[in-house]
């Protein structure tokens, strides 16, 4: 159990041709003892970096890791006392399940041979892989391979697992299940860890709190909800949700909102307007984005108020328990954005509709550096916060 | 298509390419398989039968397996001395080759493409130039005369076995290492870095882990490397130089055998040839299954 702390760290890589490639960049996070921080963000972000530095398996440019206060960045990665779960599981093939998982108590501690068979043997049993200690990796399907990988790294009982896109080899179905197994476990384990993934939905459902990195920075660090509904910029609204938030270009025109794609006011499509409260939020800044969840836009019967819009249906994908249907403002443009409505509801592609863009719903972005001027508001956001 | 076509319709195969191909296959056959055949013949002949019949031709009346007896008669004591040096030196390239490979490939260190080309470079001296420094530096080194050789009892010509040793592993080793290299460069890096995570050394790693895993490069390897330092003849000459001599490999007597001053004994020499052929032959027998799996990876 310990609380691992990163404080400014930084990864520079310098390339073939001397030139330094910056990885990750002043990256800061407290995560405290017994969390589940998922560190989330697209591919090349630096995120793998950021645990590899963690693990001890990349130098630190700068900044410093603490474990409990005490700074781990010069300890060799055996010195640790951290565990990891790679992509590719990396188990030993020639070992056995039993002689994988025995390999780090082996090698790491003084344990009596005795007393690491019973070790393994439990952790074996409680992960439901007892019957295949004797079975070599080759014979074992990619779930199986998957537990064996995580039996390896529990049975060390580390301080800090560390996790990297464990669940991304496994199907669809096997996935959600491991999340589900993965978040129990580590509620019973308690150990801290740090799960590297690029997947949104994982982060959602898996983090006590998740991270965001894009280039190299940190974005947000919040708990799922807190990310989901008070984005502290535009790339986490963005990169939070499925699907994606709408966003549309805003030039602010007194007490109201222009459409101006690309800066091009006479390009819009609609004028939104806005209450007092939204344009102190605004403040001096010229250019916004305007940001709005699928789900918050409304297909209403017939536009009654300002920020009610007459679109029409471009696509319809029927999830199920929801349609996404994707709306544009006038039938020759390519510009779409999207609706969720309720799976039950019909509605037919090439129809016209009337889309209600509730303000309270509605986010605001600086055009230039993308930071949050303002959130939804937060009424119905507290009410689902889940009370812990 | 419609070669397999027309196999088909008529059950006679008449495509002139087929015809063409399969008859320079077989004169290509012939021209590899008759030196062979004629000397698996001629092995089996008298002196006499072999000046009377055609080389290719197996003589009934001329048969003996008296060249046999006589090749391994006088090549035993070669067979022994060549094993000798080739088993140790062979086992000792391969393994110097592995830790070369493990610390180039597998290990991460500042100045490795530095030492790696030089291995690199060691495949390319040609053995013709560094006959001369080899000699001086063994005369330097004085093997023969050390003490050791009399305590034991043992005929100082054995330190040419000795020099043999150490000369054909420190050639070796340059061609298993790139050899090892290949083979671990496709090695999962993630399965190293977990072994460090889990509190394994550099050396712990290698012997758990990667060695375990080496089998069928070590049989590639173990097979090219016995076949070259058996099969030599040149430092052999150089560094043991007489036929003579107690600890003379079989390459040296088998250069001399069956030439007299009355003629040359074709059969005896034959002979000679596939006796001293047969360890090469056991090898690959032996590690032929690795050997495979090996060369496929």
């Amino acid at each position: 159990m310990a609380r691992l702390q990163l404080d400014d760290l930084t990864k520079v890589f310098t390339d073939d041709d001397g030139g330094e490639i910056v990885a990750v960049e002043d990256v800061s996070v407290d995560v405290p003892d017994g969390e589940f921080l998922v560190l989330v963000g697209p591919s090349g972000c630096g995120k793998s970096t950021t645990l590899r530095m963690i693990a001890g398996l990349e130098t630190v440019t700068s900044g410093h890791i603490r474990l409990d206060d005490r700074v781990i960045d010069e300890r060799k990665p055996q010195d640790r006392d951290i565990a990891m779960v790679f992509q590719s599981y990396a188990l030993y093939p020639h070992m056995t399940v039993r002689e994988n998982m025995s390999f780090g108590l082996e090698e790491s501690t003084d344990l009596p041979d005795e007393e690491i068979r019973e070790l393994v043997t439990e952790t074996g049993e409680m992960l439901g892989i007892a019957e295949l200690l004797e079975r070599k990796p080759s014979e074992l399907s990619g779930g199986q391979r998957q537990r064996v990988a995580l039996g390896r790294a529990i049975v060390r009982d580390p301080e800090v697992f560390l996790m990297d896109e464990p669940l991304s080899n496994l199907d669809a179905k096997l996935r959600s299940e491991m999340r589900t197994e993965l978040q129990r476990l580590q509620e019973d384990l308690d150990t801290t860890t740090v799960y590297v993934t690029h997947d949104q939905t994982e982060a959602m459902t898996m983090g006590d709190r998740i991270a965001i990195l894009n280039d190299g920075k940190l974005q947000q660090v919040a708990t799922p909800l807190e990310a989901y509904h008070q984005p502290a910029n535009r790339f986490v609204a963005g990169f939070i949700g499925e699907p994606s938030m709408n966003f549309f270009e805003m030039e602010v025109q007194g007490d109201q909102l222009v459409h101006s794609p690309g800066g091009d006011a006479s390009a819009g499509e609609f004028t939104y307007p806005i209450s007092t409260d939204t344009r102190e939020a605004i403040g001096d800044s010229v250019r916004v984005t305007m940001g709005i969840r699928p789900e918050d836009v409304e297909i209403v019967g017939a536009a009654e108020q300002s920020r009610d819009f007459d679109t029409t249906v471009d696509v319809v994908e029927p999830m199920g328990d929801e349609n996404n249907v994707y709306l544009t403002f006038s039938t020759d443009s390519d510009r779409t954005f999207v609706a969720t409505v309720g799976g039950m509801r019909r509605v037919q592609e090439g129809q016209p509709a009337v889309a209600r863009l509730p303000e309270a719903a509605v986010h605001l972005f600086d055009g230039e550096s993308g930071e949050a001027l303002k959130n939804r508001s937060l009424e119905t956001a507290e009410m689902t916060e889940p009370e812990v | 298509m419609s070669t397999l076509d027309s196999t088909e319709a008529e059950g006679v195969d008449v495509n002139p390419y087929r015809v063409g191909l399969y008859l320079a296959l077989g004169v290509l056959l012939l021209f590899f398989l008759a030196p062979i055949e004629t000397g698996i013949v001629t092995s089996f002949k008298t002196p006499d039968a072999v000046s009377t019949t055609s080389p290719l031709v197996p003589s009934i009346q001329g048969f003996t397996l008296q060249n046999y007896a006589n090749a391994v008669q006088q090549l035993a004591r070669g067979m022994v001395n060549s094993l000798l040096y080739a088993v140790p030196a062979t086992i000792l390239s391969a393994l110097f080759g592995s830790f070369a490979a493990y610390g180039l490939t597998l290990t991460d260190w500042r100045g490795q493409v530095g030492v790696l080309l030089l291995f690199v470079a060691g495949i390319f001296i040609p053995y013709q130039a560094v006959l001369v420094p080899l000699t001086q530096f063994f005369s330097i080194l004085g093997l023969s005369k050390l003490a050791i050789w009399s305590l034991l009892g043992i005929d100082n010509a054995y330190a040419g076995i000795v020099e043999l040793i150490i000369t054909h592993t420190a050639y070796g080793i340059p061609i298993c290492t790139i050899l090892f290299r290949s083979y671990y460069k496709g090695m999962s890096e993630e399965m190293l870095e977990s072994a460090r995570l889990e509190g394994a050394t550099v050396r712990r790693a290698y012997r758990r882990i990667v060695f375990p895993l080496s089998t069928p490069m070590f049989a590639v390897v173990l097979i090219y490397q016995f076949t070259q330092i058996w099969n030599d003849l040149l430092f052999a000459l150089v560094l043991v130089q007489a036929e003579s001599s107690a600890a003379a490999p079989v390459t040296l007597i088998l250069a001399g055998l069956g030439a007299s001053q009355s003629g040359t004994i074709f059969g005896l020499r034959m002979a000679g040839a596939f006796v001293a052929a047969l360890p090469t032959l056991a090898v690959y027998i032996l590690f032929g299954e690795e050997f495979a799996e090996g060369v496929a990876t």
